[in-house]
C-alpha cells in the first residue's frame, strides 16, 4: 500500500443556478486549470485520469467523449465513474487507486453537473422509470388516488420518509432542522464555491419557508447548481518534489445496500434512516484508517446532505456522536465553524449541489482545510489533523467515505 | 507484471435475445460463477458493474443491479464504460492492497429491449452534432470504413470477405448465437446497405449479454482455481472527439494502450509475443485496424491476410477466433467478453474455437465513435 | 463571467426514451395482486434465511438464491414513517395534504406504501397501528387499487 496524497484543487469559477455564459466542456476545463494553477503542475504532469458525473440530467452521454479536448485528457488513460450522488467521491475512489496501485504517480480527477442544461427532477424520475413504465402497463393509475401511493416528485418524496423516522429516533425537531441549514446557509456565505448564501440567515428564517412534505421544508432542500470540481492526486514521491502542501489519504471505503424507497416492484426493506451501508462504510475506513474513536480523533468532517436533517443523521451514522446526540451538539454551537467539530463548514451540498461534483467537494473542502488553504473566511481557526468526507447516493442507499489527514498515514 | 492479479473465474452469456430481464441476467451470471468457484457472495470483497444509464433507460442504474449482483451491503462501483474497464479497476484494487478478490459485471439487454445505437447518439455534442443530425454511430464508421479502405487500397468486395471471415470465426463458437450459418462473401455482399460502404453484416448485431469476471489477488488465486490466469499489463488511451486532427485509417490510441500495456508486461516485441488476440471489432474493417495500430500485424498485410482467414485459429497470431464483436456485441460487455475468450483460450478451455495453445494474449475494448476510446489487457497463463 | 463572453445561444434537446421496451421481473408483483382481489397480501418468503418478501422479488437479497415460496401477510401492520405531502409531483398545491405512509405489515419484513385517509396529519405517529381498508369486493380488480387506503386499527 502506497500513501497517496491530494496535491490540488480546482473549481469553476462560481457555483450558481445558470452558467449561461459557457458550455459544458468549457466550464469542466476553467475547473482543470483552475486546479493546475493551484499546484503549479501542467497537463505533461498527468498519468491518468477519473471523470464524473450524472449524465441523464444534462442528456449528454458519457462526457468524458466529448471534453476529452478540453480537459487536457487526450493520449491518456481516463475512467468514468458514475454512482449517482456520490459519484464525485467514487471518481475520486478510482483515482486514489490509481495511484495507490503503484502503477500511476499522478492523477486528476475531474466532475461537473451542468443542471440549467437538463432537468434533475427528470433525471431522478427517471431512476424508477421501467417500474414506473410497468405501472403504467399494468393500469395503475399514478396521478393520485390509488391506495398505494407514494412514488413522491423527484427525490424529496422518499427523503421525507427518512427525514420523519431519524427525528423519530432522534429525539430531534422539526426546529433543529431548520437551524441546521440556518448554519449552512451562513457558512456558505464564506465560502466562494458555494451557491445558496445568507450571512444572516436564521431558523425563523427557514421555519417561515413552505412545508413541502412533511418535514421537509423549501428552506431545508439543495439548489441545482452549474459547477464543475477538479482534484489533483499524487503519490508520496511525487508530492514531495512538487506539492508545498498536501493532504494525506488515510482510507477510502464505500458500501451499498437495498434501494429503499420507490422499487414497488421489488419491496422495501430497510428503514431509509437506519443507513446501514453508512455504518459499515464508516467502520471500515476508520480500521483502514487505524481510527479508534473517531469521536476524538475526527477533527472536521463534509457530511453529503441534500437535505439539512441529513447533516445531523449522518454525524450519529458515522459514529461521531452518539445517537440522538448530533442536535444536541447543534444546540450548544459545536458544529459552527469555529466549534469543537465543524460540520459543513463549506455550507454543505444543501447549499451547493452540482450533483457530479457534490461529493468530491465533500473530499477537496477538507483537503483544502487541512492545507489551510480554504478562501473567504470559511478556513476554521483550529488546526485539522484528521478530516472525514461522506458521499451519499444511489437511490438513498449508498455511502462513500474518505479520511485524510495532515501527514501520511503511519502503518 | 508478475503473479499479483489473477482472473480466476469467468461466466459470460450472449444472443439476439436471452429472454431476461436485466436483474435476472445479472442474478444469472453472478450465481454461475460463484457456483463454479464453489464459493458465496460473502467470499468477494468489492463488485465492479459496467453499465450505462443510456442503455438502462434510467438514471443511477447501479441501484436496482446492486441485489441481484450480490452486492447488498458491500463495497459497490459502477464503472459506466466498457467492461475491460472495471477490469482494470478491479486490477487496480487489488494492487493497492486491501482487497483480495473483486467481481466484475457488464452486461446489456441491446437484443430486443434497447436499441444499441441511443447511447452512441446521445454521447454526441448536443450543440453541433446533434443539432445537424448526420453523425451517428453507423455514419461515422461507414466514414472511418471509407476512408481505410482508400489508404489500404481496398475495395467493397474486401469488407465482404473481412466480415465473412469474421463471422465464420463466430459460426463455430457455441457462445456466440447470431445466425451466422452460411454468412459467406455472397451473403455478406447481399446484405441491404445500411450507411455505404457499410451494409448490414459489415456491422455488429444488436445483442443482449452479460459477462462476470471473478479476479483475486496471488495468494488467493490459488486457493480458488489452480489455474489461474494472470494480468500481466493494461493500458488506455483516449483520442480526441472531433476528427479533425485524428488520422481515422488507424486508432493512435488504441496504439498507445497496447503500448502501455506491453510495456507493463515487459512485451518487447508484441507481434511475435502475443498468441492470440481478441479485439472488439465493432465494424469489420476494425480488426485488422486494430491489429496493425496495436503493433500485433503489419499495417499493409494485415486486412488482405484477415480476409483470407490468415489470422484463423492455426494461425502464429490467433485474431479473434471467437467471432469478435462483429458475432456478437453487448454493448458495455463487450470488452469483458474479449478478457473471458482470452481467459478460457488461455486455459485450453474453448472448445470448437480453440487456437492452439496461446501463452500471452491480448484483449481490447472500445468507447466512443471511431474507435476514439481503447483499452487493452495482457493475460498470460 | 466577464461582458465579453456573453455570446452564447441555447439550443434544445429531448431525452427521447422511445428506444426502450423494457422487461421487468412481474411474478412477485402479480401474486401481490391476485392476492388483492381477494383482500389479502401474498408476498415470497426466502427459504434460507426466512425473510419474507412483499411484492416478492424473484431472488433474497441476502442469500443471493432464488426464492418462490408464496406466504400470506396480514392487512394489518405498523407505521415505520410517514409524511404528508404538500404538492403534486409538478409542484403545484394540493387542496388537502395527503399522507404517504411506510407500514410493515405483520409477518413480513418489507415495507409498502400507502395512503392514509380521514386523519389530521399532525397527528399521525410512527409506531401506530393500521390496517388495510379494501374496496368493496365487486369493485376490485386485481390491481394496487383495490386497496383503498389504510386506516387505523
Ligand atoms: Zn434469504
Amino acid at each position: 500500500m502506497r500513501d497517496v496524497a491530494i496535491i490540488g484543487v480546482g473549481y469553476c469559477p462560481v457555483f450558481v443556478s445558470k452558467r449561461n455564459d459557457v458550455s459544458i466542456p468549457e466550464m469542466i476545463s476553467e475547473a482543470v486549470w483552475s486546479a493546475y494553477r493551484n499546484c503549479g503542475l501542467t497537463p505533461e504532469d498527468m498519468d491518468a485520469f477519473t471523470f464524473g458525473n450524472m449524465h441523464t440530467f444534462e442528456g449528454v452521454n458519457m462526457p468524458h467523449l466529448w471534453s476529452a479536448d478540453h480537459i487536457t485528457a487526450l493520449g491518456k488513460p481516463i475512467m468514468r465513474i458514475a454512482t449517482g450522488g456520490t459519484t464525485g467521491m467514487s471518481a475520486f475512489h478510482c483515482a486514489y487507486y490509481h495511484v495507490a496501485s503503484g502503477l500511476y504517480d499522478t492523477v486528476m480527477t475531474v466532475t461537473f453537473e451542468k443542471h440549467s442544461e437538463g432537468d434533475a427532477q427528470v433525471g431522478l424520475a427517471g431512476i424508477i422509470t421501467p417500474e414506473i413504465m410497468t405501472m403504467l402497463s399494468l393500469g395503475i393509475d399514478l396521478t393520485g388516488g390509488s391506495g398505494m401511493c407514494g412514488l413522491g416528485g423527484g427525490s424529496a418524496g422518499g427523503i421525507s420518509f427518512q427525514a420523519t423516522s431519524y427525528l423519530h429516533r432522534s429525539g430531534a425537531g422539526i426546529e433543529h432542522i431548520d437551524a441546521q441549514a440556518a448554519l449552512e446557509r451562513r457558512n456558505a456565505a464564506k465560502n466562494p464555491y458555494a451557491h445558496l448564501k445568507d450571512p444572516e440567515c436564521t431558523a425563523e428564517k427557514i421555519a417561515a419557508t413552505p412545508m413541502v412534505s412533511y418535514p421537509i421544508r423549501f428552506g431545508h432542500i439543495c439548489p441545482t447548481t452549474d459547477g464543475a470540481t477538479v482534484c489533483i492526486l499524487a503519490s508520496a514521491e511525487k508530492a514531495a518534489k512538487v506539492a508545498d502542501k498536501a493532504a494525506w489519504i488515510h482510507a477510502v471505503a464505500n458500501c451499498t445496500s437495498d434501494p429503499t424507497t420507490g422499487n414497488l416492484i421489488e419491496g422495501l426493506i430497510t428503514d431509509p434512516a437506519e443507513q446501514m451501508s453508512c455504518q459499515i462504510a464508516a467502520k471500515k475506513a476508520y480500521e483502514r484508517a487505524g481510527i479508534e474513536d473517531p469521536k476524538k480523533e475526527i477533527d472536521l468532517v463534509e457530511i453529503y446532505n441534500g437535505f439539512a436533517h441529513q447533516t445531523l443523521m449522518y454525524l450519529e451514522k458515522l459514529g461521531l456522536c452518539e445517537a440522538g446526540e448530533a442536535h444536541r451538539m447543534l444546540e450548544r454551537g459545536e458544529t459552527e465553524i469555529d466549534g469543537r467539530l465543524p460540520v459543513n463548514a463549506s455550507g454543505g451540498v444543501v447549499s451547493t449541489n452540482s450533483i457530479g461534483t457534490s461529493a468530491l467537494n465533500r473530499v477537496t473542502e477538507c483537503a483544502l482545510q487541512i492545507m489551510g488553504k480554504a478562501e473567504g473566511g470559511h478556513q476554521v481557526p483550529k488546526k485539522v489533523r484528521k478530516a472525514l468526507a461522506h458521499g451519499w447516493g444511489g437511490l438513498m442507499q449508498y455511502n462513500t467515505v474518505t479520511i485524510l489527514g495532515d501527514a501520511p498515514l503511519k502503518r | 507484471m508478475d503473479d499479483k492479479v489473477a482472473i480466476v473465474g469467468i461466466e459470460y452469456s450472449q444472443g439476439d435475445d436471452l429472454g431476461l430481464t436485466r436483474e435476472r441476467l445479472c442474478f444469472r451470471t453472478v450465481r454461475g460463477v460463484l457456483d463454479k468457484l464453489g464459493i458465496d457472495r460473502h467470499a468477494i470483497d468489492c463488485f465492479i458493474l459496467a453499465s450505462n444509464d443510456f442503455l438502462e433507460g434510467r438514471t443511477i442504474s447501479n441501484v436496482f443491479e446492486d441485489g441481484p449482483v450480490g452486492a447488498y451491503l458491500k463495497d459497490e462501483t459502477k464503472v459506466e464504460m466498457d467492461g475491460i474497464n472495471a477490469v482494470v479497476y478491479g486490477a487496480l484494487r487489488i494492487l493497492e492492497g486491501n482487497y483480495d478478490t473483486a467481481m466484475v459485471i457488464a452486461h446489456s439487454l441491446c437484443g430486443h429491449q434497447v436499441s444499441p445505437y441511443l447511447q452512441v447518439q446521445y454521447s454526441l455534442d448536443p450543440t453541433y452534432d446533434r443539432q445537424l443530425g448526420l453523425l451517428n454511430e453507423l455514419s461515422g464508421a461507414a466514414l472511418q470504413a471509407r476512408a481505410y479502405l482508400r489508404s489500404r487500397g481496398l475495395d467493397e468486395g474486401w469488407l465482404d470477405r473481412a466480415a465473412a471471415a469474421a463471422l465464420a470465426n463466430g459460426a463455430a463458437n457455441d457462445m456466440v448465437t447470431r445466425s451466422l450459418d452460411g454468412a459467406d462473401e455472397s451473403k455478406v455482399a447481399s446484405s441491404s446497405y445500411l450507411y455505404e460502404p457499410l451494409r448490414e453484416m459489415h456491422c455488429y448485431p444488436p445483442t443482449d449479454g452479460a459477462c462476470a469476471i471473478v479476479l483475486a489477488s496471488a495468494g488467493r488465486a490459488r486457493e480458488l482455481t489452480d489455474r489461474p490466469v494472470w494480468i500481466r499489463g493494461f493500458g488506455s488511451s483516449i483520442d480526441s472527439y472531433y476528427f479533425a486532427g485524428r488520422d481515422l485509417t488507424r486508432s493512435a490510441s488504441a496504439a498507445d494502450a497496447a503500448r502501455r500495456a506491453f510495456a507493463m508486461a515487459g512485451i518487447s516485441d508484441p507481434a511475435s509475443e502475443i498468441g492470440l488476440a481478441e479485439v472488439s471489432d465493432l465494424f469489420a474493417y476494425q480488426a485488422p485496424l486494430l491489429a496493425a495500430s496495436m503493433g500485433l500485424a503489419d499495417a499493409d498485410e494485415a486486412p488482405r491476410r484477415f480476409a483470407e482467414g490468415g489470422f484463423g485459429k492455426d494461425a502464429r497470431l490467433a485474431l479473434n477466433p471467437s467471432g469478435g464483436a462483429l458475432s456478437a456485441h453487448p454493448v458495455c460487455a463487450t470488452g469483458a467478453v474479449r478478457v473471458a475468450e482470452a481467459f478460457r483460450q488461455l486455459r485450453g478451455e474453448a472448445g470448437a474455437v480453440q487456437a492452439g495453445e496461446p501463452r500471452l494474449a491480448l484483449a481490447h475494448g472500445q468507447d466512443g465513435l471511431c474507435l476514439q476510446q481503447n483499452t487493452v489487457v495482457v493475460l498470460g497463463i | 463571467m466577464g461582458e465579453g463572453k456573453k455570446d452564447f445561444r441555447v439550443v434544445s434537446g429531448a431525452w427521447e426514451l422511445s428506444g426502450f421496451n423494457f422487461r421487468v421481473e412481474g411474478r412477485g408483483m402479480r401474486l401481490m395482486m391476485r392476492g388483492m382481489k381477494e383482500g389479502k397480501f401474498t408476498g415470497i418468503r426466502c427459504g434460507s434465511c426466512n425473510m419474507v418478501y412483499l411484492p416478492g422479488p424473484f431472488y433474497c437479497r441476502k442469500c443471493l438464491v432464488e426464492i418462490d415460496e408464496p406466504v400470506d401477510v396480514s392487512d394489518h401492520g405498523t407505521i415505520r414513517s410517514f409524511t404528508a405531502t404538500m404538492s403534486d409531483i409538478r409542484g403545484n398545491p394540493l387542496a388537502e395534504p395527503q399522507i404517504a405512509l411506510m407500514v410493515q405489515l405483520d409477518g413480513c419484513d418489507s415495507w409498502i406504501m400507502g395512503v392514509l385517509r380521514d386523519v389530521d396529519w399532525r397527528e399521525v405517529r410512527i409506531g401506530q397501528r393500521v390496517k388495510v381498508r379494501w374496496k368493496p369486493p365487486e369493485e376490485r380488480t386485481g390491481s394496487l387499487q383495490d386497496m383503498d387506503c389504510f386506516e387505523y386499527e
